[in-house]
């Protein structure tokens, strides 16, 4: 053996003299020929670029080549990356090549981040090799003759300092056949080293993932080198216009798992999935593809008003002025607005789920009847606190708004925990109108004949109380002013919202000042208890509703959770009301009991259901929604009809059970070939609160019947068939 | 009537209300574009809300940059201004190049390089400070963005579809705005409404 060694290294040495002897011929060789047939380099004042091989055994079918352009940059100059980052441009390589030869994608090395203020670019400096595979196929022939192949590179890049200029070069190379070409080796062999090595994802569950987590991407990769671990990474994303590429990525490991968030751009152009990433680290690379869990949310559409609303809204600015009003002025725009706001809360005392907060004003206004002066009084005071709360639902919707949450009206019922904590709030309001508690026994007296003393704040309250009970249900009406609150500074957008207050407000604030409007009322007796005892049947019933609402929301489970908690509310509210023994013994029991469900099971409730039951079922003639597909089925030539519900509004059950189920509507549907879409939002859902955006909605039910080349036909929120069969008539 | 709900109900209100805080953030499609007063090339004071009720495309150019010479050399950003304004549209060019950068030209002289050009838009506005770039999040020289008749930022990104420095190319792209125009012509929402801007690197004023 230690004889051998001397051998063998003899070996060696003969054979790195032997290739670099015909390595020196062949540049020899190519720099006799280079002036005839063009060059190898070309030099800008910013760049010296010149085109490289790398063929050790010669050039022929099987054998390894790579070619490469090689750019050293004059000092603050660089060229880019695949992804350039927040400016500039990748070099691009067109090659000219042999038949049979075959150039594969740029193998680009692990570029470094160039912060330029507050932007940042991935690119090179000094110098850098691209090293691109060229596989040579049978079909390759030289010739008999042929010593040598020739190759042609017409390359384009973009160099930048502060300024750019874009540059170009044609490059030509002889590669002799027979000999080995070899002269950059470690040129080659570097950027070999530093271009990212591909992460094997192991297959199971516990790999490398990524998921949108509101304006980042939270990211997951496993199976990174050890040697890796603790430090930290370079990232960068493999395509353009996804990420922010100046901000900082926060970063951690959690043991061999490295986890990061990777801030989205605003503007985000694209959604690639799966996400290619590269992490480097001391110049070496690793490529992952991230799958993206659950997927990208729809990149914000654009929220035009559309052309049929526009005019709606002209005419109602024409109706509002009572003079035809000449263009669409902001100020007539806001009159407008105005105007349908007011109407809208008007009508939304007569909207079926405004019914349970109606009888409490009835309640409420009867105690009053003969106090001309406390009923004035009382009105006013109701008046504010609907106005007030309302103002304040205004405030809060444009905070979210500003936050950038999908949100829209109504988007208190897509949160199950709300939707519960209504029921027991509906359920406790149904015990205690149905006479099973009064509130002077489970408050302190003082606070009790507080109340009772101070019926302005009653009044306020009550007033504070319709609003929390009206808003859920959408007022419809006013669709396309809360639309266009979104488009409106806040001042302007609060006054639509102390309009729509007013609206509500207007009925009693009448009733309260004019005798005439009062007078119609029946007068207080024995009747007020029967009726406030009746009242409670509403109120349960709305129990009904919400826990049907959560059980599209949490399933079964959740809907059974939440009604055994209501039965131990009672029981609690029950308890309370009783005295001695009984109180002391039940009343903590109780309440410990609903303490428990709460905090064991509480989740349950509050749990979203998964995907497979989500209730956007083919139901029928209807499919469910997707964001792509009127779009699809517009372009194929087909009618689509969108019917835009959730489970919480009863508007859109009414108008489900009623107009959309008629046989004669869907003859006529079935008859002009329409596509029926339905768009499920009982569950917070950004894509459909995107498309209501682009109608000029934020709430549901929306109705709306595209045809091929025509503006979208918007009806009225309470469905008539009448109009809808004309509609469908007319395509 | 119960005191007790109604007093749960205003703190749930209140919650709703306050939870969430408002926090600064960079213009994004679908939402309303940020406002913003500049002068133009004349010293003139320009506002976005001058032209509410009107589509506005805003254009951030730097003559100095290969890429806006290549849309305005060839004809073509002039062609599109051109088009935009004859559908009614409003177009604004801005320049946010710092006063130190070797690119940056005094009002004057930007003016008279547009007009050599046949340039049209319906102001040249200066954002030496790079205040209103820096809100609408603009990267590069072209990037393009159109604010729709109520306010809301409808397309954020590229001139056209492919990012090159070559004039040959302008005739093999997608024009992003004259697809806009059309789309909103046909009464159809931006198909395009957030695309690749490419160019070179907006020379902003150092924060």
């Amino acid at each position: 053996m230690p004889q051998r060694l001397p051998q063998r290294l003899l070996h060696a040495l003969f054979f790195i003299a032997a290739s670099a002897l015909s390595t020196g011929a062949g540049a020899q060789f190519h720099l006799k020929t280079s002036a005839a047939a063009g060059s190898s380099t070309v030099a800008t004042p910013h760049v010296q670029a010149e085109l490289v091989a790398q063929a050790p055994d010669g050039v022929g079918p099987g054998k390894p080549l790579w070619l490469g352009l090689s750019i050293t940059h004059q000092p603050d100059w660089h060229t880019y990356w695949k992804n350039p980052g927040d400016s500039g441009l990748p070099t691009q390589l067109e090659w000219t090549l042999p038949p049979g030869m075959d150039a594969g994608e740029v193998a680009w090395p692990v570029p470094r981040k160039i912060p330029i203020g507050n932007l940042a670019n991935y690119g090179y400096e000094g110098t850098v090799l691209l090293p691109v595979p060229v596989t040579v196929s049978p079909a390759f022939q030289a010739g008999p003759l042929a010593k040598e192949v020739t190759v042609q590179l017409q390359a384009s890049w973009l160099v930048c300092r502060k300024e750019c200029i874009p540059e170009e070069g044609t490059f030509t190379l002889q590669l002799p056949i027979q000999g080995t070409t070899a002269l950059h080796a470690a040129a080659f062999a570097a950027a070999e080293q530093a271009h990212p090595r591909p992460l094997a994802a192991p297959a199971t569950d516990e790999g490398s993932s990524a998921h949108v987590e509101g304006n980042a991407l939270a990211v997951k990769v496993t199976g990174l080198p050890p040697a890796l671990h603790g430090q930290t990474l370079e990232v960068f994303a493999e395509t353009t216009g996804v990420v922010e590429t100046a901000a900082d990525v926060v970063q951690q490991w959690q043991g061999d798992t490295w986890v990061a968030r990777l801030p989205l751009s605003p503007q985000r152009s694209a959604s690639p999935d799966p996400m290619p990433v590269v992490l480097a680290h001391g110049g070496q690379g690793w490529r992952v593809a991230l799958p993206v869990a659950s997927g990208w949310p729809q990149v914000a559409a654009p929220a035009t008003v559309s052309p049929a609303l526009e005019a709606a809204l002209r005419a109602n600015a024409a109706d509002a002025a009572g003079a035809p009003a000449p263009a669409p002025v902001p100020a007539g725009l806001w009159l407008a607005a105005l105007g349908g706001a007011l109407l809208g809360g008007l009508l939304l005392n007569l909207m079926p789920c405004v019914f349970p907060v109606l009888a409490i004003k009835v309640v409420g206004f009867a105690r009053h009847a003969q106090d001309r002066r406390a009923h004035r009084i009382g009105g006013l005071a109701y008046t504010a606190g609907v106005v007030l709360s309302f103002l304040l639902l205004g405030a809060g919707m444009l905070a979210l708004r500003a936050a950038g949450e999908a949100v829209g009206w109504g988007f208190q019922l897509q949160s199950p925990a709300v939707v519960a904590g209504l029921a027991a709030l509906f359920t406790v309001i149904g015990l205690n109108l149905g006479g099973v508690f009064e509130f002077g026994r489970m408050l302190p007296s003082s606070l009790a004949s507080l109340q009772a003393r101070h019926p302005v704040a009653d009044a306020f309250l009550t007033g504070v109380l319709a609003v929390a009970v009206a808003s859920p249900c959408t007022a419809p009406f006013m669709g396309a002013s809360l639309g266009l609150t979104a488009t409106l500074p806040g001042a302007q957008a609060l006054s639509i919202f102390a309009a729509l207050g007013l609206g509500l407000a207007l009925p009693y604030l009448l009733a309260s000042w004019l005798p005439g409007f009062a007078r119609a009322l029946p007068r207080p007796g024995a009747w007020m208890e029967t009726l406030r005892r009746a009242m409670a049947f509403p109120m349960f019933a709305t129990v009904v509703w919400l826990v049907w609402v959560l059980g599209q929301q949490s399933g079964i489970d959740g809907a059974a959770v939440l009604l055994a908690l209501l039965v131990v509310l009672s029981m609690a509210v029950w308890a309370l009301t009783l005295r001695g023994r009984g109180r002391a013994v039940l009343a903590p029991l109780s309440i410990a009991a609903c303490a428990w469900l709460v905090w064991t099971w509480g989740p349950k409730i509050t749990e979203i259901q998964a995907e497979q039951a989500q209730p956007a079922i083919a139901s029928g003639a209807w499919q469910p929604w997707q964001p792509d597909l009127p779009g699809q089925l517009l372009a194929q030539g087909q009618p689509v009809f969108v019917d835009y519900t959730a489970a919480w509004c009863v508007t859109c059950q009414y108008n489900k059970q009623t107009t959309l189920a008629g046989t004669d509507v869907l003859r006529d549907f079935a008859a002009k070939n329409v596509a029926l879409l339905r768009a499920d939002w009982t569950r917070r859902d950004p894509a459909i609160t995107a498309a209501l955006a682009q109608l000029g909605r934020s709430g549901v039910p929306v109705y709306v019947l595209h045809a091929p080349g025509r503006a979208p036909v918007v009806f009225s929120e309470i469905l008539g068939a009448q109009e809808l069969r004309a509609a469908i008539a007319n395509l | 009537m119960p005191t007790l709900c109604r007093r749960s109900l205003i703190a749930t209100a209140a919650l709703l209300a306050f939870a969430t805080g408002a926090s600064a953030q960079t213009a994004a499609v679908g939402q309303l574009a940020p406002a913003f007063t500049l002068q133009d090339t004349a010293g003139k004071t320009v506002r976005l809300s001058d032209f509410k009720g009107k589509y506005v495309v805003l254009e951030w150019t730097n003559p100095g940059c290969p890429f806006v010479r290549k849309h305005y050399d060839s004809g073509n950003m002039p062609a599109t201004q051109k088009a935009a304004r004859e559908q009614g549209w409003v177009w604004l060019a801005i320049n946010s190049t710092e006063k130190a950068s070797g690119d940056y030209l005094a009002p004057p002289q930007l003016a008279a390089w547009l007009g050599e050009r046949k340039a049209q838009p319906t102001a040249v506005l200066m954002d030496e400070d790079g205040a209103t770039g820096h809100a609408y999040g603009a990267r590069t020289t072209p990037h393009m963005y159109i604010v729709n008749p109520q306010g809301v930022l409808v397309y954020a990104g590229g001139i056209d579809s492919i990012p090159s420095a070559r004039g040959a190319d302008i005739e093999k792209a997608t024009n992003y705005v004259k697809a806009a125009l059309a789309d909103v012509a046909g009464g159809k929402p931006i198909a395009a409404a957030t695309t690749q801007a490419y160019g070179c690197t907006i020379k902003y004023k150092p924060s």
